[in-house]
C-alpha cells in the first residue's frame, strides 16, 4: 500500500480530497486518494454525484464468525449489515445520504421491531437518496417501517393519529413552528388515515372506509386532500425549501450557512422540482467545507468513523463486537434514540463514547497481528512512525500529535536493548503508534 | 458572545438551532434559566470557585472554552478536590426494571375482589403472597427481601405512577421517564444529567456514574462530564500486546492539546476525562480480582454484580451524586409466571445485599435508591399466559430516610381506563420533583421545565 504523497501531488490536494471524502463518504481508500487529487475537486464531486457501476466493491461478501452477514436472525447482524455497506460500497455519497436520510426520517427497529421492514427502508431511501426530495418523502409515507414507526398505521378517521402528521411538518418538511399551526397538524392527519395493518397476517393496506374524505384546511387552502396531498403541501410550502437545504448543509459543515449560498441552493432545489443533487454540489464544492485544512472541524459520527477505519486499513466486517462498539459509540443504524434522529458532531464525543472508540481500534490492532519478535531493534523512531501512518492510511494529525508519537517512539524503547526486550518492546511500540493514529482525538475529527 | 475570546464558536450549535425546538412551546427546556439556577445553587454552596460563578454566569460557551486549559493531571487533581469537599453530600441511585415491570403483580392488590378475575391465568395463590400488615396489598412471594426491607419503614412504594393519556410504547415511555419531558424534544439531556450540571462542576466525571457500558441517556448532560463504569477495577485503556495501559496512555496523554475547532476540542476533553476517570480508579484497581467481600453476597447477575460494583465506587469517596444501573427481561408478553419471579428475586435479593453493603461501609444515609419501569402492565392477563403493556408503574423508593409505607394512591382494578389499564393516580414528574427537592436539594423547576406544585410524602 503506498501512502507517501508522489511529489507530483499537492499537499494541499490531497487534504481536500481526504475531507470530501469524509464527509461525504466513508474516508477516501488509501489506493485513491493521489488520483483523486489531480483531479480538480469539482470533477470528484460530479463522480460522487453520479455513481455507476456496481454498488459494492469486488470481491466476497465478508464473514462474520465463519458465517454470511444474517440481518434477520443474527442479533446485531443488522447493525453489521450496514457497516459493510458503509466499508464495501462504492458509491460513498449515495451510502452517506443513505445515512443522513436515516437520521433525518428517522425510524427506530426498537419499535418497528421487524429488521425485513427496516432493510426495507434502507432500500427506499438509498433508491432516493440522490433523487427528489418529493420522491423520497412520498416513499416514507408509504414505507412499512415509517407507518408503524408514527402509527400511521391504523389511524382511523373516528380518531386521527396525528404522530406522523406532526412529525411531517415538524422534523421532515418545516421545522418546528415554522409555519404551520397545531390546526394544520389535526387537518393534516384527518387526510393521513385509512392507513390499515393486521398484526396476525402482518399485511400492510388502504381503507377507503378509514380514510376521512371530507373537505379539510391545511396552510389555509381548503380540499379534499388525501395522504399524499398532505405532503406535497408541505413541500410546496415557502418555508420547506430554506428549511431543508440549511438542514443538509448542517450534514456536511458545522460552519454557517451564509445567506447567499442558501439562497442559491433554495432556488436550484425550487428550479429543479425538488432535486437534492443540486443542493448537494452547492455544498460540496463551497469554500466553507474545505477552510482551514489543517484543522477539522467536525466530529466523525460512529459510523462514519468505524467504516473509515476499516477502509484505511484495507480490513471488512469481521467480527460481531462492532455491534456493541457502535452501540457504546452512540449510534446503531436502525436504532436511532429519537424521532430526532442523532445529536450530531460535538455531541458524538463523550468519556463513555470515546472509550468505546478507543476499544474498537484495539480490535483493529488485534487483527493487524504484529507478533512479537517481528520488529528488530534496527528500526528508528522515524522509521517506526512512518510504519505505523502507512499502516493506517496516512490520517491527518496535528504537529502536537506527531510530537507526541515520536516522543513515544523514542522513549518507549530506550535502553530496552535485552533480547526479551527487543522482542517485545519493539513490536509494542509499533501497536501503540497505530493504535494513536487510529484512535486518537485527531482521528475523531475530519 | 465574542468567539475569540471564548473559542467558542456560535456556529457550532447551528444544528440544534435549525431543528430549534429548544424554544418550542411544546418543551420550554430553557437553557438560560438553567445556567442561572446553576449560578445561584452555586454561590450558595461552600467553596465557591471562580470558575463554577464564571460557567453559572455565561453557560455552555464559557464551559467548553474553559475546559480545555485544564490538562489530563489537573482535571485529575480537581476531581479529587472535589470529591472531599463534601463528604456528606446526598447520593441518588436509579434502577431502571426495562421492559415495563409488572407492577399488579409486584405489590399485589389482594383486597381487590377484581384481582382474581382480571389475573385469571397468572394470578398468584393467596397461599404464596407475602401479606402487608394492615393493607389491602401484598408482595410477590420472590420479594422477601424488598418486603422485610419494607417492614423495617425504608421502602416508600407509589403503585399506578405514570403520564397522563400513556401511549404504552417503550420507545417513548422510557425517552419520556429519561428525559422528563413528556412529549418529542430537540433536547436529548436526561433528568439526571441536566440535575448534574445544576449541582455538579466541569472536572470530576464521577460524580455521575452509568454503571453499565454505554452512557445511560438519563445522565446526558449538557456540559458536565459523567463517567460510564461497569467494574472500576476493568476500567482499563487495553490494546491487545501491550503489557500496561499506562503505558499505551503515555502518547494520548501528551497528544491532548493545540485544539482550536470544537470538534477537537471535544474529542481532546472526552480523552482528559475519560483518563481522568482511569487516574481516579487506580486505587480500586489495585484490589484487583478479589475485592472484599460485601457482607450480604449479590446475586451474580449485571444487576447484583452492577450494584456490588457501584458500592465499591461510593466507599472510594470519588464524589460520585447519581448513578444508574438497570435490570432487562420486564416485557413479560408471555409465560410471565416464571420468569418474572426470576426477575423479582434477582432485583429483590440485589436490593438486600446493596443496602446491608451500603450499611457496612456507612453510606446508607447518604443513599437513596429510586427503582421504576417505563410503564405497567394491562389489568387483565392475555392468552399467553403474559401482560401486555400497561400504565401506572410501580415505584420504590429506598434507603434509611425513605418514608416507608403506600405512599400513592391506588385507583383499583374496576375502574380502569378505555383500554383496560390501571388510572394512573400519580405523574412521575410529581416523583421526580419530589426527589430532586426533597432529597438532592435541588429546585425542581430548573430540571423539570414547567412541572407542577404537586409533591409526594416519599422522605422523612
Amino acid at each position: 500500500m503506498s501512502t507517501r504523497p508522489a511529489p507530483t501531488v499537492d499537499r494541499v490536494a490531497r487534504l481536500r480530497v481526504e475531507r470530501l471524502y469524509w464527509r461525504a463518504g466513508f474516508g477516501a481508500l488509501p489506493g485513491e486518494v493521489n488520483a483523486l487529487a489531480r483531479q480538480p475537486i469539482g470533477r470528484v464531486v460530479q463522480s460522487l454525484l453520479t455513481p455507476r457501476g456496481a454498488q459494492l466493491r469486488r470481491g466476497p461478501a465478508p464473514k462474520v464468525d465463519g458465517q454470511p452477514i444474517d440481518p434477520f436472525n443474527e442479533w446485531g447482524h443488522d447493525v453489521l449489515w450496514w457497516l459493510d455497506r458503509a466499508v464495501r460500497g462504492r458509491h460513498p455519497l449515495v451510502e452517506r445520504m443513505t445515512l443522513n436520510w436515516h437520521d433525518h426520517f428517522a425510524t427506530s427497529n426498537s419499535k418497528v421491531s421487524d429488521a425485513k421492514l427496516m432493510l426495507t427502508q434502507y432500500r427506499t431511501i438509498r433508491a432516493h437518496a440522490l433523487g427528489t426530495f418529493r420522491g423520497l418523502a412520498q416513499a416514507m409515507l408509504r414505507d412499512h417501517a415509517m407507518q408503524r414507526f408514527l402509527d400511521l398505521d391504523n389511524s382511523h378517521k373516528r380518531a386521527p393519529n396525528e404522530n406522523f402528521a406532526r412529525e411531517l411538518l415538524e422534523l421532515f418538511t418545516l421545522g418546528v413552528n415554522n409555519g404551520y399551526t397545531e390546526r394544520d397538524i389535526r387537518e393534516a392527519a384527518r387526510a393521513l388515515t385509512g392507513f390499515t395493518f393486521d398484526w396476525e397476517t402482518k399485511r400492510f393496506g388502504f381503507d377507503p372506509e378509514r380514510h376521512d374524505a371530507g373537505v379539510k384546511v391545511i396552510f389555509g387552502r381548503r380540499g379534499n386532500f388525501d395522504a399524499a396531498d398532505v405532503v406535497d403541501l408541505a413541500i410546496n410550502h415557502p418555508r420547506h425549501a430554506p428549511y431543508l437545504c440549511k438542514k443538509l448543509w448542517g450534514y456536511f459543515t458545522p460552519r454557517p450557512c451564509p445567506p447567499a449560498t442558501l439562497r442559491r441552493m433554495v432556488s436550484a432545489y425550487r428550479g429543479s422540482k425538488t432535486q437534492i443533487k443540486p443542493v448537494l454540489s452547492i455544498i460540496l464544492t463551497h469554500p466553507a467545507l474545505y477552510a482551514d485544512l489543517g484543522e477539522p472541524d467536525q466530529v466523525k459520527p460512529p459510523i462514519v468513523y468505524a467504516a473509515g477505519m476499516l477502509r484505511k486499513t484495507g480490513r471488512f466486517v469481521t467480527f460481531r463486537d462492532w455491534s456493541w462498539l457502535l452501540d457504546d459509540m452512540g449510534q446503531r443504524p436502525f436504532y436511532p434514540p429519537n424521532v430526532n434522529g442523532w445529536d450530531q458532531d460535538t455531541a458524538w464525543m463523550s468519556t463513555a463514547s470515546v472509550r468505546a472508540r478507543y476499544s474498537a481500534a484495539s480490535r483493529i490492532i488485534k487483527e493487524m497481528n504484529i507478533e512479537d519478535g517481528s520488529l528488530s531493534a534496527n528500526q528508528t523512531p522515524a522509521k517506526a512512525l512512518e510504519a505505523a501512518l502507512a499502516a493506517t492510511g496516512d490520517p491527518w494529525i496535528s504537529p502536537q500529535t506527531r510530537a507526541a508519537l515520536m516522543r513515544y517512539a523514542r522513549t518507549s524503547v530506550a535502553g530496552r536493548t535485552e533480547k526479551w526486550e527487543v522482542k517485545h518492546y519493539f513490536p509494542e511500540r509499533q501497536r501503540v503508534l497505530r493504535h494513536l493514529l487510529l484512535a486518537g482525538p485527531d482521528a475523531q475529527v475530519s | 458572545m465574542d468567539e475569540r475570546r471564548t473559542g467558542c464558536a456560535d456556529w457550532h450549535h447551528s444544528r440544534r438551532e435549525l431543528v430549534g425546538r429548544m424554544a418550542d412551546t411544546i418543551v420550554p427546556l430553557d437553557g438560560a434559566a438553567l445556567d442561572a439556577g446553576a449560578a445561584a445553587l452555586a454561590a450558595e454552596s461552600r467553596g465557591i470557585t471562580r470558575r463554577k460563578a464564571l460557567i453559572g454566569a455565561g453557560g455552555l460557551a464559557i464551559a467548553c472554552s474553559a475546559l480545555p486549559k485544564l490538562g489530563v493531571r489537573g482535571m485529575f487533581e480537581a476531581a479529587q478536590a472535589q470529591a472531599q469537599s463534601d463528604p456528606n453530600a446526598r447520593i441518588l441511585v436509579s434502577i431502571y426494571l426495562d421492559g415495563g415491570n409488572d407492577g399488579i403483580n409486584t405489590l399485589v392488590p389482594i383486597g381487590d375482589a377484581r384481582y382474581r378475575q382480571l389475573r385469571s391465568r397468572i394470578g398468584i395463590p393467596d397461599a404464596d403472597l407475602l401479606p402487608i400488615a394492615g393493607q389491602p396489598f401484598a408482595w410477590h412471594p420472590s420479594m422477601a427481601g424488598v418486603k422485610a426491607l419494607y417492614d423495617a419503614g425504608k421502602v416508600a412504594v407509589l403503585p399506578a405512577v405514570d403520564y397522563a393519556n400513556p401511549d404504552l410504547s417503550h420507545f417513548n415511555s422510557q425517552i419520556f421517564w429519561r428525559t422528563g419531558v413528556v412529549g418529542q424534544s430537540a433536547d436529548r439531556s436526561g433528568w439526571l444529567g441536566r440535575t448534574i450540571d445544576l449541582i455538579g462542576n466541569t472536572e470530576n466525571p464521577l460524580q455521575a456514574v452509568s454503571v453499565g457500558w454505554g452512557l445511560d441517556p438519563i445522565l446526558l448532560t449538557r456540559r458536565a462530564p459523567v463517567a460510564t463504569v461497569f467494574d472500576p477495577g476493568d476500567f482499563g485503556f487495553w490494546i491487545p500486546g501491550v503489557w500496561q495501559d499506562d503505558a499505551a496512555l503515555r502518547p494520548y496523554r501528551a497528544a491532548l492539546s493545540g485544539a482550536r475547532s470544537p470538534a477537537r476540542k471535544s474529542a481532546q476533553r472526552a480523552y482528559r476525562s475519560a483518563i481522568s476517570v482511569f487516574d481516579q480508579l487506580a486505587g480500586l484497581r489495585a484490589e484487583g480480582d478479589t475485592p472484599p467481600a460485601p457482607p450480604v453476597a449479590y446475586p451474580d447477575d449485571n444487576l447484583g454484580k452492577g450494584l456490588r460494583n457501584l458500592a465499591r465506587i461510593l466507599g472510594a469517596g470519588l464524589g460520585t451524586r447519581v448513578a444508574t444501573l438497570h435490570q432487562s427481561g420486564y416485557d413479560t408478553h408471555d409465560q410471565q409466571s416464571t420468569e418474572h419471579a426470576e426477575l423479582l428475586k434477582v432485583l429483590s435479593d440485589s436490593l438486600v445485599a446493596w443496602q446491608a453493603d451500603l450499611d457496612a461501609r456507612g453510606l446508607s444515609d447518604r443513599v437513596m435508591t429510586l427503582v421504576w419501569s417505563e410503564f405497567g402492565r394491562r389489568a387483565e392477563d392475555n392468552d399467553s399466559g403474559g401482560t401486555d403493556h400497561g400504565a401506572g408503574g410501580l415505584v420504590m423508593v429506598i434507603g434509611n430516610h425513605a418514608n416507608g409505607g403506600v405512599q400513592s394512591e391506588f385507583p383499583g382494578l374496576t375502574n380502569l381506563d378505555g383500554e383496560g389499564n390501571l388510572l394512573v393516580t400519580t405523574e412521575f414528574r410529581s416523583l421526580y420533583a419530589t426527589v430532586l427537592e426533597g432529597w438532592m436539594g435541588v429546585p425542581a423547576a430548573a430540571v423539570l421545565p414547567g412541572v407542577d406544585g404537586r409533591r409526594l410524602p416519599l422522605f422523612r
